[in-house]
């Protein structure tokens, strides 16, 4: 199985660009099953929380129009090299995805 | 933090619990999702309530929000979103879809020095706005650009 | 599929030493060692049926790459006086997605113009000041062959996409378009607008979700089969080795008699060696599929256009090229070449030439979250011109894969893609 969470910290600068891949399914509620015709429930990802060191730097919820397995590009000041970045994420039906890496230079 | 978070922390009675808690390093953070989900925002049928309903009624039109979004999406599946506020004091960043049947994608609180950007792919059901709110020293902002979602020739 | 012992021992027995290997680990000097294949049981899950998601219909009154259905052309259909169809219908019935792709996909038409139209056809949104008799457009919406033997446009009504009183409705439709059409701007314009660029960074994993599979298919690599053995054992190292073994794939296959790519080269060679069932299609076997062209990156395709076998393939997947499929009646080149349909768009979609469309397969499909390898785009394609697909491995595909990489050749390898 593939990892819930990818995730790459990199410094430039005093910046840190931070990308973060989640699998999962973002399923909207409003598509129909082919075969039964009935429609799949919604299941999603609807709040996401990132933090630097223990510090929360964002802080989001989302609806159903992320896509698919989805990707957050953020950016972060003073970070330096070997900090810690963690994001969790909780999806509607209560299941809960997290992640951390560490701040490396580019 | 929005109204409804702050309502929620407080009712709760444990925000401050909270906060010192993961300051002393005894949560993961994983355990501080206690925000309640803005469901009124989320469902809302048409720009105009999803906008109010996520706090961003009235906003300003501004050009100092950069939007990068395709002009044309050849799927509209995943469309890339790419989001600068130059405002400065910007604390949060939301994306909307008009034509979506629930405009509102996303709502992005920054802080504690993360940088007034955000980069996402969303969902698109046809060609529409899309715009993009952000609240800055406590009042409202948007943009908006166009992104035409492709039709299949012969279906894919 | 899961193999007992008994049967993997037949296996070994229908064994072959195939010369489209790369040498292996034993090779000293001169001279290639054989590789083996298994070759007794059909290399995909079978009985072939199509992905789940995909059209149900069956068109098998239609042609398809390995039997060809005649399409007889009729006579002219006699029209007295004008036809007095519904315009309103016609309208619906030609912007109708359902039917095999709206009139829009090829033609500007309409008041206002739909989003995004096509330009594989004429601009018929003045057609009414034409002059042409409401006999001549009837029958050129039934059967445009009659007319224009070269045309790529499909018999609407010859093959039963639509009923004569639904064209007499679309005529009557095309009998309101007046005034040459007017573009809110210059993207809705087929004419003006831009050509896509894939800009993308198809070998970041943060971009193309594809590359978890190469690190999948490298992790495969060494992995031991049922037989104790892994791709290690004969082929120490992969990055040096296969650096531009795929780039001369696919081969001719002497002990099959047809071309086969890698996909169906790492299903036969896996049975016969680590005791492996990596079906076509599976991810197993979609993920080694990346990571050995993975490892050919940057080389240019180098596919053999010179030997009798490959000449006599590429003779017959020229002619699988120029075979009209399906109900849309549409073969390869119609869409593909720029002489007919191909550099055009077909609504908003950009129809792209034979050259440029092989050097990034197995390639990741934003729109269906999926690895698709050129097995799969050749069956998508028949689907979507309403002809029924082969199992992965047909023959007919081999020759199509070779004749199409030998137009690539020279195209630097980068995979995986990512495409729409």
């Amino acid at each position: 199985m593939a990892e819930e969470m990818k995730m790459r910290a990199t410094l430039q600068g005093d910046i840190t660009d931070v990308k973060v891949r989640m699998n999962h399914i973002m399923e909207t509620g409003a598509r129909k099953d082919p075969k039964t015709g009935k429609l799949i429930p919604p299941h999603f990802i609807d709040q996401v929380v990132a933090t630097l060191n223990g510090k929360t730097v964002l802080d989001a919820q989302w609806g159903i129009a992320i896509s698919r397995n989805p990707f957050i590009g953020f950016k972060v000041k003073g970070a330096k090299v070997g900090d810690k970045i963690v994001v969790n994420a909780v999806d509607n039906l209560g299941t809960k995805f997290s992640g951390e890496v560490a701040v490396a230079a580019r | 933090m929005n109204q409804l978070r702050r309502t929620f922390l407080k009712s709760s009675g444990m925000a401050g619990a909270v906060m010192v808690a993961i300051g002393a390093g005894l949560l993961k953070s994983g355990e501080v999702m206690a925000a309640t989900w803005n469901k009124l925002a989320f469902t809302s049928n048409n720009i105009a309530d999803a906008m109010k309903n996520a706090n961003y009624g009235g906003a300003t039109e501004s050009k100092d929000i950069v939007i990068t979004v395709p002009d044309i999406a050849e799927n509209g599946a995943s469309v890339p979103v790419e989001v600068t506020s130059n405002i400065p004091g910007t604390t949060s960043i939301a994306i909307f879809v008009e034509k979506n049947i629930t405009p509102l994608a996303a709502d992005f609180e920054i802080s504690n020095g993360a940088e007034p950007y955000i980069y996402t792919f969303v969902k698109m059901g046809q060609t529409s706005q899309v715009r993009v709110a952000v609240r800055a020293g406590g009042k409202a902002y948007t943009v908006s650009k166009e992104v035409k979602v492709t039709i299949g020739g012969c279906g894919g | 599929m899961k193999m007992n012992n008994s049967q993997l021992m037949l296996f070994v027995l229908a064994v072959c030493f195939s010369f489209a290997a790369p040498a292996s680990a034993s090779e000293s000097g001169k001279g290639k060692k054989a590789a083996q294949l298994e070759l007794k049981n059909p290399a995909y899950a079978g009985p072939w049926e199509r992905y789940k998601g995909w059209p149900e219909t069956s068109w098998s009154e239609f042609s398809t790459l390995q039997k060809i259905v005649p399409s007889p052309i009729g006579k002219t259909i006699k029209i007295k006086g004008s036809i007095e169809g519904d315009p309103k219908k016609g309208e619906k019935l030609a912007f109708d997605r359902s039917r095999g792709g709206s009139c829009l996909a090829c033609h500007v038409m309409g008041n206002p113009i739909p989003s995004l139209p096509g330009n594989v056809g004429l601009d018929l949104s003045a057609h009414a000041i034409w002059g042409r008799s409401d006999e001549y457009i009837f029958n050129y919406i039934f059967d445009p062959r009659k007319t224009n033997p070269n045309t790529v446009m499909p018999p609407w009504g010859a093959h039963k996409l639509f009923s004569v009183e639904e064209i007499k409705d679309i005529v009557a439709f095309l009998k309101t378009q007046k005034t040459h059409s007017v573009f809110k701007d210059n993207l809705e314009n087929p004419t003006t607008r831009p050509v896509p660029e894939e800009t993308r960074d198809n070998l970041d994993p943060f971009v193309n979700e594809a590359m978890a599979a190469m690190e999948k298919g490298k992790e495969l690599y060494s992995r031991e089969g049922p037989n104790k053995q892994s791709c290690t054992t004969c082929h120490a190292e992969p990055e040096r080795m296969f650096k531009s073994w795929a780039a001369g794939m696919p081969k001719y296959e002497s002990c099959l008699r047809k071309v086969i790519g890698v996909e169906e080269f790492i299903t036969r060679h896996a049975r016969a060696t680590t005791g492996d069932d990596f079906l076509m299609q599976s991810d197993e076997n979609l993920a080694l599929s990346v990571y050995l062209r993975f490892l050919t990156n940057g080389e240019p395709m180098n596919v053999d256009a010179k030997s009798k076998d490959h000449k006599l393939a590429i003779k017959r997947g020229t002619k699988l090229l120029n075979t009209k499929l399906g109900q849309l009646n549409l073969a390869c080149v119609d869409c593909h070449t720029a002489e007919k349909g191909g550099n055009k768009w077909i609504r908003g979609q950009w129809l792209g030439e034979f050259r440029g469309q092989m050097d990034h397969f197995p390639t990741w499909r934003t729109s269906r979250s999926e690895i698709w390898d050129i097995n799969k785009r050749f069956q998508w394609c028949n689907v979507s011109v309403r002809a029924n697909e082969l199992p992965p491995g047909s023959p007919e595909y081999g020759d199509i894969e070779l004749t199409l990489s030998v137009l690539n050749n020279g195209q630097k390898i980068s995979v995986p893609g990512i495409r729409h």
